[in-house]
C-alpha cells in the first residue's frame, strides 16, 4: 500500500498539472460564445457585473435596465473610432429615448475617470456609461478590441454584436428593431 | 551600576542617536519615474515606463497631477488602483485562468504539509523501532566489504 501511495500521488499531482495547463492554453483567447450563438439564431444570456456609474454616484447593474431595448457600447476616450461612431450611438440614444423603448448604455473600458469625463462632454453624449475598472465585464464579452457594442433585449438576451467601429447607421436601427421583438 | 546595566544604556543611546537624524525627516517626495517603474499600462500590459501608447501617455499625465497635489507614492497608487483596477499594480486577475497564480502555491503549501503530517511520524517511529530492538540482527556485509574490513581492521594492534 505505501509503495503504491507516493507514485500514485506523483501521477494524480502531474494530471492536475497538465490538465491545469490545457484549461489555461483553452481559455487564453478571447471567448466567442455569445458570437456563435448569435450566428446561429439564439439570444444567450447577457453576462452582468454591477459597476460604478462615470461622472454619477452610485453602481448599476445590466440587470437594472431590465425591460428597456440596451445598447451596450464599450469604449475609451484613447480609443479614436470609439470617438468616431459616437455620433451614431448618441442617434441611437435621441431615437430610443423619444420612444421610451430602452437607452444605450456606454462602458468605460480602463479609462480614467477624468479622461472619460472629457471624452463624453467633447462628444456631448447624454447617454449613462459604467465604469468597467478592471475589464471584468469587457472579458465577460470576450472583448479585446475596442469599440465593440452588443444590442441586448427586454430579456437581456444579446441580440446583435458589432466587434469593431459600427461603421453602417443601418446595423444599429436593424439591432434595435430586432430586441424590440421577441 | 551592573554589566548589564550599562550594555541596556549604551544600546539605548545608540538606538537613540540613529533614529534622532530621521525623526524630524519628511516623506520623501514622489516622483514619476518612481513610480511608473511599479506600475503597469492597462491597455498594453507591459510596465508603465517602457509603455509607449495613448493610455500610457494619460496615466502618466494623471500621475503628474497627483504629484503635483503632493500625494505620496502610496496614494498615488492606491489612486491608479481605484482608477483602472488592480492589475494596474501588474497583480494577476482575480477571475479565470489567472486565479491560479493564488491556488495553486497555497495547494502546494497544503499537499507538501499533509504529506510532511504522515511522513514524519513514520520515520520517526522506524527509527525508534530501531533503537528499541538491540537484539535485531546487524545488516549483513557483502563478501567483499567483510574481506576489505577484516583487512582494514588487522593493520590495528589489539
Amino acid at each position: 500500500m505505501k509503495r503504491v501511495l507516493g507514485p500514485a500521488l506523483a501521477a494524480a499531482v502531474a494530471a492536475a498539472a497538465v490538465a491545469l495547463l490545457v484549461f489555461g492554453l483553452g481559455t487564453q483567447g478571447a471567448s466567442r460564445a455569445l458570437d456563435n450563438a448569435v450566428d446561429q439564431g439564439r439570444r444567450p444570456v447577457a453576462p452582468d457585473r454591477t459597476l460604478p456609474m462615470l461622472g454619477a454616484p452610485g453602481s448599476r447593474s445590466l440587470a437594472s435596465y431590465r425591460g428597456k431595448v440596451l445598447v451596450l457600447n464599450f469604449w475609451a476616450s484613447w480609443c479614436t473610432p470609439c470617438a468616431a461612431e459616437a455620433p451614431l450611438l448618441e442617434q441611437a440614444q435621441h431615437q430610443l429615448s423619444a420612444t421610451g423603448t430602452g437607452t444605450v448604455l456606454g462602458v468605460a473600458y480602463k479609462d480614467l475617470t477624468p479622461d472619460a469625463l472629457g471624452f463624453v462632454h467633447s462628444k456631448h453624449l447624454d447617454y449613462p456609461s459604467l465604469r468597467d475598472s478592471d475589464g471584468a465585464l469587457a472579458g465577460a464579452y470576450g472583448t479585446d478590441e475596442l469599440p465593440e457594442t452588443f444590442v441586448l433585449d427586454r430579456q437581456s438576451r444579446v441580440v446583435a454584436i458589432s466587434r469593431g467601429q459600427i461603421t453602417r447607421p443601418a446595423f444599429l436601427a436593424q439591432a434595435i428593431a430586432k430586441a424590440q421583438t421577441g | 551600576m551592573t554589566a548589564r546595566a550599562a550594555g541596556v544604556a549604551l544600546v539605548a543611546l545608540v538606538a537613540l542617536c540613529l533614529a534622532a537624524p530621521t525623526a524630524g525627516a519628511a516623506a520623501p517626495r514622489a516622483s514619476l519615474t518612481d513610480i511608473e517603474s511599479q506600475v503597469m499600462c492597462t491597455t498594453c500590459g507591459v510596465p508603465l515606463s517602457i509603455a509607449e501608447s495613448p493610455q500610457a501617455d494619460r496615466e502618466r499625465a494623471f500621475i503628474r497631477t497627483l504629484i503635483a497635489r503632493g500625494q505620496t507614492t502610496s496614494q498615488i497608487k492606491q489612486a491608479l488602483v481605484a482608477q483602472l483596477g488592480p492589475g494596474v499594480l501588474g497583480l494577476p486577475e482575480r477571475h479565470g485562468f489567472a486565479l491560479a497564480v493564488y491556488i495553486v502555491p497555497i495547494a502546494l503549501i497544503a499537499l507538501l504539509s499533509v504529506a510532511l503530517a504522515v511522513a514524519v511520524p513514520r520515520w520517526r517511529r522506524r527509527g525508534q523501532d530501531d533503537d528499541e530492538d538491540p537484539d535485531a540482527p546487524a545488516r549483513q556485509l557483502s563478501a567483499d566489504d567483510d574481506a576489505r574490513l577484516d583487512a582494514d581492521l588487522a593493520r590495528y594492534p589489539g
